[in-house]
C-alpha cells in the first residue's frame, strides 16, 4: 500500500465534551481531544484516569453519558462498535480460544462475507507482518504471551480499518520483549499509516511510540503535546511529577525577581517575576548539580545503575534525586550543596499547581 | 505425591474403595438378579453361584409385557423435553449472564426459586392444569411438565459457564461486526460446548429417571419405561427378576450416553486465551 492511499484510509477523530458516569461517580468529566489522521496518538494517565474509558467510548463498547464522538467529522456517537470501521487490540488480547491462529485473524473478513480465498491471502499477509506465519495452525493456547499479543495485532490490521485502538498491548510482556515489540508496533503503524489511539500508564512506552500524547488526571485531559512539550513544559505539577523516570523533585520555595528562596537559601531561575509569590519549584534529576553554592542536603542513597547513578538526599522535609553518568566522588552520609543551572527550573503556583 | 505419602494415599483409597462400593452394589446385585430365575432370587441366604437364564430378557423384550414400547415413550419424551430445555435454556442463561437489564437479580433468584418447590406438591395442580387443555397422556403434556423443572435448573447451570467467558472476547467480536446473534454462534456457543454437554446429559437423565409425574400424568399410551416397570410388581407376588431385566435395559442408553459424552466434557477449553484475565 503506498503512502498516499494508506492515508486516505485513515481517519481522523474528534470527541467533544464526552462525559461518563458510572451511577454517581463521573468517570470522565467532558473530555475534548482531536486526532490527525494517521496519527499515532496515546493516552497516559495513571490508572482509573479515565484512558481506557475514552478509548472504549471511541470503540463504541461504551456509551457516553454526555458528548459527541466524530470520525471524519461524521457524529458517530450513536453507532454500535461494529459500524465504525475500528479495530482494537485488547489487554487480554481477547482471542478466540477455539480457533486456529488463522481463524482468529480471518474472522472479521469472515463476518463481512469475504471470499475464503481472499481471506486466506489477507490472513497469510497480516501475519507475515507480525511474523507469526508459521504459527497459523495453532491455536490460542499453544502460542506464547508474545505470539498472542502479535495474533491480536494481526487480527486487528487484516481488514484495514481507519482507526487502530489498542488498550495497554504491551502489558503483559517481559520487559525485553516489550522494548523490542514497541519499535515493532511504531516501525508498523508508519508502514500501515493507521489512526492509532494507543492507551498506556507507562510514559516511556508513551514517550517513544506516540507523535503526540495526551495526560489524563482524574479524568480529565490535562495536556495535549508532543512527547517533547509535554516532558519540558508541563502544564501542571501533576504531569510534571507523572512524566520522567526518577520523577522530577519539587521543593516548596517564594519567588521574588530571579530567585527562589528555598529554605533560606536563594536559588537563581531564569524567569523573573515583580510580583512575589509561594511556588512549588521542580527541577528534573538530571538537571541538579552537586555544587560549592546551593542548598544543604544529606546523601541517603546512591544507586550505580552501571552506565549512570541516581543520588537520593534529604533537604530539609524534602527528598529529592540526581541523576548523573558521570559517578560522583561522594559517598552516603555526606553533606553536599545542590544547585541548577538558570532556565532548568518548572514554576508551579503553590495552590493550583499550574505552571507559572 | 504417592512415593512421599504413602500412607495418606493408601487410606484415600481405601475409603474410595468402600465409596465405589456401596455404589456399586445395587448395580452388580441387579444385574446378578436379572440373570437369576425367580426361584434363585428368592433363595435364602442369598447365591452367588447360580445357573443364568436370559429368560427374564427375553421376557421384557419379546414377551406379553415387553417393555420395548415404554422405552421408545421414555425416549420420545425425554428427548423432546432436553431438546425444547436446551432451545429456551441456551439464550436465557446468555441473557441473565450478560445482558443489564433491569430486575436481573430478581429474574436470577426466580429461576433458583422454581427448584426449591417440592415437585409432589404440584402434581395435583399439574393433573388439573392437564387435564383442562386435554394434556393427560400425551407426550407434549408430560414433555411440557418435564420443561417446568428442567428449565430452571439448565439456566442456572449454563449461566456459570456463560459467565465464565470474559466480557472482553464478545466485545472482541463485537468489534470484529460479528453482531450479537453471530457472537453468540461463533464465539460463544463453541467455548461453552462443554457446559451444554453436561447440562444436555442432566436435563435427560432427570427426564429419562423421573417417574412421579409420569405415573399420574401418563397413561396407557404415555408409558415411560420407569413407570412400566411396575408392571411387574403385583398384589400376588413380585417379579423382581422381571424387573431387574427391565431396569438394566433402562440403564443401557443412559450409560452408554454417558460413555459416549464423556470425551465431550473437556474443561480448560479457554486456558491461554486471555493472559492476565483481569477485569477492570
Amino acid at each position: 500500500m503506498s503512502g498516499n492511499e494508506a492515508m486516505r484510509a485513515s481517519a481522523s477523530v474528534r470527541i467533544e465534551g464526552v462525559v461518563k458516569r458510572h451511577g454517581t461517580t463521573t468517570v470522565l468529566h467532558g473530555v475534548d481531544l482531536a486526532i490527525e489522521p494517521g496519527e499515532f496518538f496515546v493516552l497516559l494517565g495513571p490508572s482509573g484516569s479515565g484512558k481506557t474509558t475514552t478509548l472504549r467510548i471511541l470503540a463504541g463498547l461504551e456509551p457516553v453519558s454526555d458528548g459527541r464522538v466524530f470520525m471524519d467529522e461524521v457524529d458517530v456517537t450513536m453507532r454500535e462498535p461494529g459500524e465504525r470501521d475500528v479495530a482494537m487490540v485488547f489487554q487480554s488480547y481477547a482471542l478466540y480460544p477455539h480457533m486456529t491462529v488463522a481463524q482468529n485473524i480471518g474472522f472479521p473478513l469472515k463476518m463481512v462475507g469475504t471470499p475464503s480465498v481472499e481471506v486466506a491471502a489477507a490472513v497469510n499477509e497480516a501475519a507475515a507482518k507480525v511474523g507469526i506465519a508459521h504459527l497459523l495452525g495453532r491455536t490460542p493456547g499453544q502460542l506464547s504471551g508474545g505470539q498472542q499479543q502479535r495474533c491480536a495485532l494481526a487480527r486487528a490490521i487484516v481488514r484495514q480499518p481507519r482507526l487502530f485502538l489498542l488498550d495497554e498491548p504491551l502489558s503483559n510482556l517481559d520487559a525485553k520483549l516489550r522494548m523490542e515489540t514497541r519499535l515493532e508496533l511504531h516501525a508498523l503503524q508508519r508502514n500501515l499509516g493507521a489512526t492509532t489511539v494507543y492507551v498506556t500508564h507507562d510514559q516511556e512506552e508513551a514517550m517513544t511510540l506516540a507523535d503526540r500524547i495526551a495526560v489524563f488526571m482524574d479524568g480529565r485531559i490535562v495536556q495535549v503535546g508532543t512527547p517533547r512539550e509535554v516532558f519540558s513544559t508541563p502544564r501542571t505539577i501533576e504531569v510534571a511529577g507523572f512524566i520522567g523516570t526518577p520523577a522530577m523533585n519539587f521543593v516548596s520555595g517564594a519567588w521574588s525577581g530571579a530567585t527562589v528562596t528555598v529554605a533560606g537559601v536563594p536559588l537563581a531561575v531564569r524567569a523573573s517575576t515583580d510580583q512575589p509569590r509561594e511556588v512549588k519549584l521542580g527541577v528534573r534529576p538530571n538537571d541538579l548539580r552537586i555544587v560549592a553554592e546551593g542548598l544543604p542536603a544529606r546523601i541517603e542513597r546512591i544507586e550505580d545503575l552501571g552506565d549512570s547513578c541516581i543520588v537520593s538526599f534529604a533537604a530539609g522535609e524534602s527528598h529529592l534525586k540526581l541523576k548523573s553518568d558521570r559517578l560522583h566522588p561522594v559517598k552516603e552520609g555526606d553533606e553536599v550543596r545542590l544547585a541548577f543551572e538558570p532556565g532548568a527550573e518548572h514554576l508551579f503556583d503553590a495552590q493550583t499547581g499550574a505552571r507559572l | 505425591m504417592t512415593g512421599r505419602k504413602p500412607f495418606r494415599s493408601l487410606a484415600l483409597a481405601a475409603v474410595a474403595g468402600v465409596g465405589l462400593a456401596v455404589w456399586v452394589f445395587p448395580v452388580i446385585w441387579g444385574l446378578l438378579t436379572s440373570f437369576k430365575t425367580e426361584r434363585d432370587v428368592l433363595a435364602y441366604p442369598p447365591v452367588w453361584f447360580f445357573k443364568p437364564t436370559l429368560d427374564n430378557y427375553r421376557e421384557v423384550i419379546f414377551g406379553a409385557s415387553s417393555i420395548m414400547p415404554n422405552l421408545w415413550s421414555s425416549l420420545v419424551v425425554s428427548t423432546s423435553a432436553t431438546f425444547f430445555t436446551m432451545l429456551f435454556a441456551i439464550p436465557a442463561a446468555y441473557a441473565l449472564a450478560r445482558l443489564k437489564y433491569p430486575a436481573k437479580r430478581a429474574s436470577g433468584f426466580y429461576v433458583l426459586a422454581t427448584q426449591m418447590l417440592p415437585p409432589v406438591g404440584l402434581i395435583i395442580p399439574y393433573y388439573l392444569a392437564l387435564q383442562k387443555v386435554g394434556g393427560l397422556d400425551t407426550y407434549s403434556g408430560l414433555t411440557l411438565i418435564y420443561l417446568t423443572f428442567s428449565l430452571p435448573f439448565a439456566i442456572w447451570l449454563m449461566v456459570s459457564y456463560f459467565e465464565d467467558i470474559p466480557f472482553e472476547m464478545e466485545e472482541a467480536a463485537l468489534l470484529d461486526r460479528a453482531g450479537r446473534l453471530r457472537t453468540l454462534w461463533y464465539v460463544i456457543l463453541p467455548q461453552v460446548r462443554g457446559g451444554i454437554a453436561v447440562t444436555t446429559i442432566f436435563v435427560f437423565l432427570n427426564a429419562w429417571n423421573e417417574f412421579m409425574f409420569a405415573v399420574v400424568l401418563g397413561g396407557n399410551r404415555v408409558r415411560p419405561v420407569t413407570v412400566a416397570m411396575f408392571n411387574f410388581i403385583s398384589v400376588e407376588q413380585t417379579q423382581w427378576a422381571k424387573v431387574a431385566a427391565g431396569a438394566m435395559l433402562a440403564m443401557l442408553p443412559v450409560i452408554l450416553i454417558g460413555l459416549f459424552a464423556q470425551r465431550h466434557i473437556v474443561k480448560g477449553l479457554t486456558v491461554g486465551a486471555v493472559k492476565g484475565g483481569g477485569r477492570r
